[in-house]
């Protein structure tokens, strides 16, 4: 007679609870491969997000891994040239729905822009720039939320493609050209790519984007970083004002490189004569020798820091910067040997 | 049946399965939670929790080692093992060596079986067994058994299990164990308990003088009251007790009728069932079936149990293997019994006196033990040193033997003499080997002389449970005196027995010079050389 062992509910209670985690697992893992925003339906993806949760409309348009959002308001600003409450309510909300699209889909993504209009003034634009890295290594707080908004470009100007038009238009009026026939010239040869970030923009119906890349974004961070510093830290803040800061990136004769042209003016009338040069090539070196090496960049030769008030450069190789960085040497034997006129 | 297997289930269960159900309503919300993410968060998510479950095992893990170091008296209690149930599958023709137990047992299965035909006639329903015997003689084997062949789920637990420093614990051990067996008397319509060394809670209980009480005694007034219940309600549980301690040990209110009803003796196997234990445990392994008589090997192993001889047959088997061989030969299982029973061999170095002296004291042993001795065969005599003697003549019963006669008393005085006499005869003086002899015959006369009426003056009766100061001088001188007697004419026998055989001991200490081992067969071959015979009783 075969007998009978005590019922022994442990064990098979013990299999059918790893059973059940497992197959709780493999489920959770399959659900995670599957991306919540499929690559092909990215723009109605963002359309939909923005007008379902906050019932805001806007024109989603992509080239290469950028992704680019119009957003047309009403009252972008006020009286006195800021950016309103409710404008920049509508924005974040805007940017929030772009982020959750770029992050939780399967399309490859480096930047995304919101592009403001006011509709009224629709000459006037705000353009925020976003590296998709830079947001998911936010969420996962690999870097703080400080160093996150300085890591975002934030431009508001008047419309390149506006301006350039302007002057179009102006040509073809005083030519007597009729509108239809300067519609066509203006689509034929002055509605093209823009060539720089600061063209990107929206105007009479169309997209005017690029595809963004790291290094003009990095060259862009730079000189946005330099204007930030000069208005954050109070001794500089007080003797200087950063009238224009502009990062390019550019290459010639096989050499790539960054170059920042930097316009300091003093605040102060005694210390008019007071020299700004070595407070922006400090600036321009620290910032720079950061950003490249927070992005881990390393296809530049050198960067070429340009007083623009006395034309004074400071041109730094990359292996020099990195000394800098890691304070293997001074400023001053930096400017030593690297300074020129 | 279904529905009440069902419910015994959830009766003994159920919290089991009130948390299985809520971690897989909990697991199912965390699935249904995951898909409601977004990939981005539910990627983050599903990648961080490997690293959670390893966290959260280890902290758990660490939260259990401190608490069983700290509140449960080490980790001592988490090894405590137990005969897994599932493990019981002991057939009744396995039990070999135990037929009159077996008999008896087979009844009480039968009372178990047709408990219902015993309730009809108004018979008493067996509540309680209790197995007492030596250890190694398979009472755990024959409970097993009786589980098996009642068909019935069987609970082992050991004693010690209830053993607790806490007073209170045992006692709700016990509590939670029969609570146990009545879920599954109802849902098989009976059950076994089986406790092993019933004795670590079933001793006389002892109760202080400061009116405190030990924790054993809350056990088993615990397990008295329990198998009081079991009385009363009409579950069909029945205890199984098993002890190597004697009946005088266990508290007689566990062996009052209604608790322990029925005591079932297992003893040690007698030839006929060491012959069939050898057959059994031989049989699994492969053996010279030419070179063993498994009857002679029976002989040999008076006094062994089934463990021993199932260890004697696993060391040999052992052995062979050692000597690369493909079965087990008749050498290998002597060397088996020699190694359990008189130890490994430990090779001193002593000078060529010391060993002749040695081979002589054991030569007086084996030729008194030969000529003698009524009821032991010499197995064996060595000069080679085992646990901690410099030599040694290993005896055995020729038979089993349950007295022991005077002649054989005073033949083991004799034996126990006769080391020393054959050094004095050889040597002319002796050595301190002889000091475990002489306590040997010393314990020996004494008891004799006082204890068993074996003496010549007529004091019969045992003097020594009398106190010391109820008993004359007079009375202790006599029996002193008697005792004294026995050694002396022993000893007489003995030197007169040496010398009149010198030359057969001459030869004996020779051959052991130069063997150092004599087994049976050459002792025997030697003695039959001169004419000489073992003595029959």
């Amino acid at each position: 007679m075969k007998p009978i062992a005590e019922p022994y509910l442990g064990s098979s209670a013990q299999r059918c609870a790893a059973a059940i985690l497992a197959v709780a697992m493999l489920g959770a893992g399959a659900l995670g491969c599957t991306a919540t925003y499929p690559a092909d339906a990215v723009e109605q993806s963002i359309i939909r997000l923005c007008q379902q949760e906050y019932k805001i409309d806007v024109k989603v348009a992509t080239v290469g891994q950028t992704i680019a959002i119009y957003l047309p308001l009403t009252n972008l600003l006020d009286f006195t040239f800021t950016v309103t409450p409710e404008a920049s309510d509508r924005i974040n909300n805007v940017l929030l729905c772009a982020t959750r699209v770029v992050i939780s889909t399967n399309a490859q993504f480096n930047f995304y822009c919101v592009i403001a209009h006011d509709t009224r003034l629709p000459e006037i634009q705000i353009v925020i720039i976003k590296s998709v890295d830079d947001v998911k290594r936010f969420l996962l707080s690999d870097v703080s939320r400080s160093e996150y908004s300085k890591r975002m470009l934030i431009d508001l100007r008047l419309s390149p493609q506006a301006k350039k038009e302007k002057v179009i238009k102006d040509i073809f009026e005083r030519m007597n050209l009729d509108k239809e026939w300067q519609e066509e010239l203006l689509n034929d040869f002055f509605r093209t790519e823009p060539a720089a970030l600061g063209e990107i923009g929206y105007w009479n119906d169309r997209f005017f984007i690029k595809d963004i890349t790291i290094s003009e974004f990095i060259a862009e961070q730079i000189a946005s970083r330099v204007k930030i510093e000069f208005k954050d830290i109070p001794e500089l803040s007080e003797a200087f004002l950063v009238k224009s800061s502009d990062g390019k990136y550019m290459s010639d004769q096989g050499e790539r490189f960054f170059t920042l042209e930097v316009l300091a003016v003093n605040r102060k009338f005694d210390e008019i004569d007071r020299d700004v040069s070595s407070d922006v090539f400090k600036m321009g070196l620290l910032v720079a020798a950061n950003v490249v090496h927070a992005y881990k960049f390393e296809d530049f030769n050198y960067i070429d820091i340009v007083n623009v008030r006395d034309y004074k450069h400071l041109k730094v190789s990359r292996e020099t910067l990195e000394a800098y960085r890691l304070k293997e040497m001074t400023f001053d034997e930096v400017a030593q040997h690297n300074l020129s006129l | 049946m279904i529905p009440k297997r069902i419910k015994m289930y959830w009766r003994m269960y159920w919290i089991r399965l009130v948390i299985i159900l809520v971690i897989i309503l909990v697991l199912i919300l965390s699935v249904v939670g995951l898909m409601s993410l977004e990939s981005f968060y539910r990627n983050i998510t599903l990648a961080t929790m490997p690293i959670n479950l390893i966290m959260v095992a280890l902290n758990a893990t660490i939260f259990v080692f401190m608490y069983m170091i700290f509140m449960r008296s080490g980790l001592a209690k988490v090894r405590e093992t137990k005969v897994n149930s599932e493990l019981v599958n002991v057939k009744w023709d396995d039990v070999i060596g135990m037929e009159e137990a077996k008999r008896e047992a087979w009844e009480v299965v039968q009372l178990m079986k047709d408990r219902a035909r015993v309730k009809q006639i108004g018979g008493k329903i067996l509540r309680g067994l209790l197995m007492l015997g030596p250890p190694g003689c398979g009472k755990t084997y024959l409970a097993k058994a009786i589980a098996t062949e009642t068909g019935i789920p069987f609970l082992p637990m050991s004693g010690s299990e209830f053993v607790e420093i806490f007073v209170g614990v045992g006692a709700s051990r016990v509590r939670r164990l029969f609570k146990r067996a009545r879920e599954l008397a109802f849902g098989y319509g009976g059950c076994i308990v089986f406790i092993d060394e019933l004795d670590a809670i079933a001793r006389k209980r002892v109760f202080s003088v400061f009116g405190g009480t030990e924790e054993t005694n809350s056990t088993q007034n615990q397990l008295l009251a329990e198998m009081d219940g079991l009385q009363e309600g009409e579950d069909n549980v029945v205890v199984i007790g098993a002890t190597n301690a004697g009946e005088a040990i266990i508290d007689p209110a566990l062996l009052r009728p209604g608790r322990f009803d029925r005591k079932l003796h297992i003893d040690k196997p007698n030839l006929e069932e060491r012959q069939k234990i050898f057959e059994y445990y031989l049989s699994k392994v492969k053996y010279d079936k030419g070179s063993i008589d498994i009857a002679r090997l029976a002989r040999k192993a008076i006094g062994n149990t089934p463990a021993d001889i199932s260890n004697i047959v696993k060391e040999s088997a052992l052995i062979a293997t050692r000597n690369k061989q493909d079965v087990i030969v008749y050498k290998n299982i002597v060397e088996a019994i020699e190694r359990i029973e008189m130890g490994l061999k430990h090779r001193r170095h002593m000078t060529d006196h010391e060993r002749e002296m040695v081979a002589w004291h054991e030569t007086g042993h084996l030729i008194v033990l030969y000529l003698l001795h009524p009821t032991d065969d010499v197995f064996k005599a060595t000069i080679i040193g085992r646990r901690g003697a410099l030599g040694m003549v290993h005896h055995n019963p020729k038979e089993e033997y349950f007295t022991e006669s005077k002649e054989k008393l005073l033949a083991d005085i004799k034996t126990a003499l006769a080391g020393y006499v054959a050094e004095k005869i050889r040597f002319g003086t002796t050595s301190s080997g002889v000091s475990v002899d002489f306590q040997r015959a010393t314990s020996i006369a004494h008891m004799m002389a006082w204890s068993l009426g074996m003496n010549d003056v007529g004091l019969v009766g045992d003097y020594m449970q009398i106190p010391e100061a109820q008993l004359s001088e007079e009375t202790k001188q006599v029996l002193n005196k008697e005792m004294d007697k026995i050694i002396k004419k022993c000893l007489v026998e003995v030197e007169t027995l040496i010398a009149k055989e010198r030359v057969i001991a001459e030869r004996f200490v020779k051959e052991l010079l130069e063997k150092e081992e004599l087994d049976y067969d050459e002792i025997d071959a030697i003695f039959k050389e001169y004419g000489k015979s073992p003595l029959k009783m």
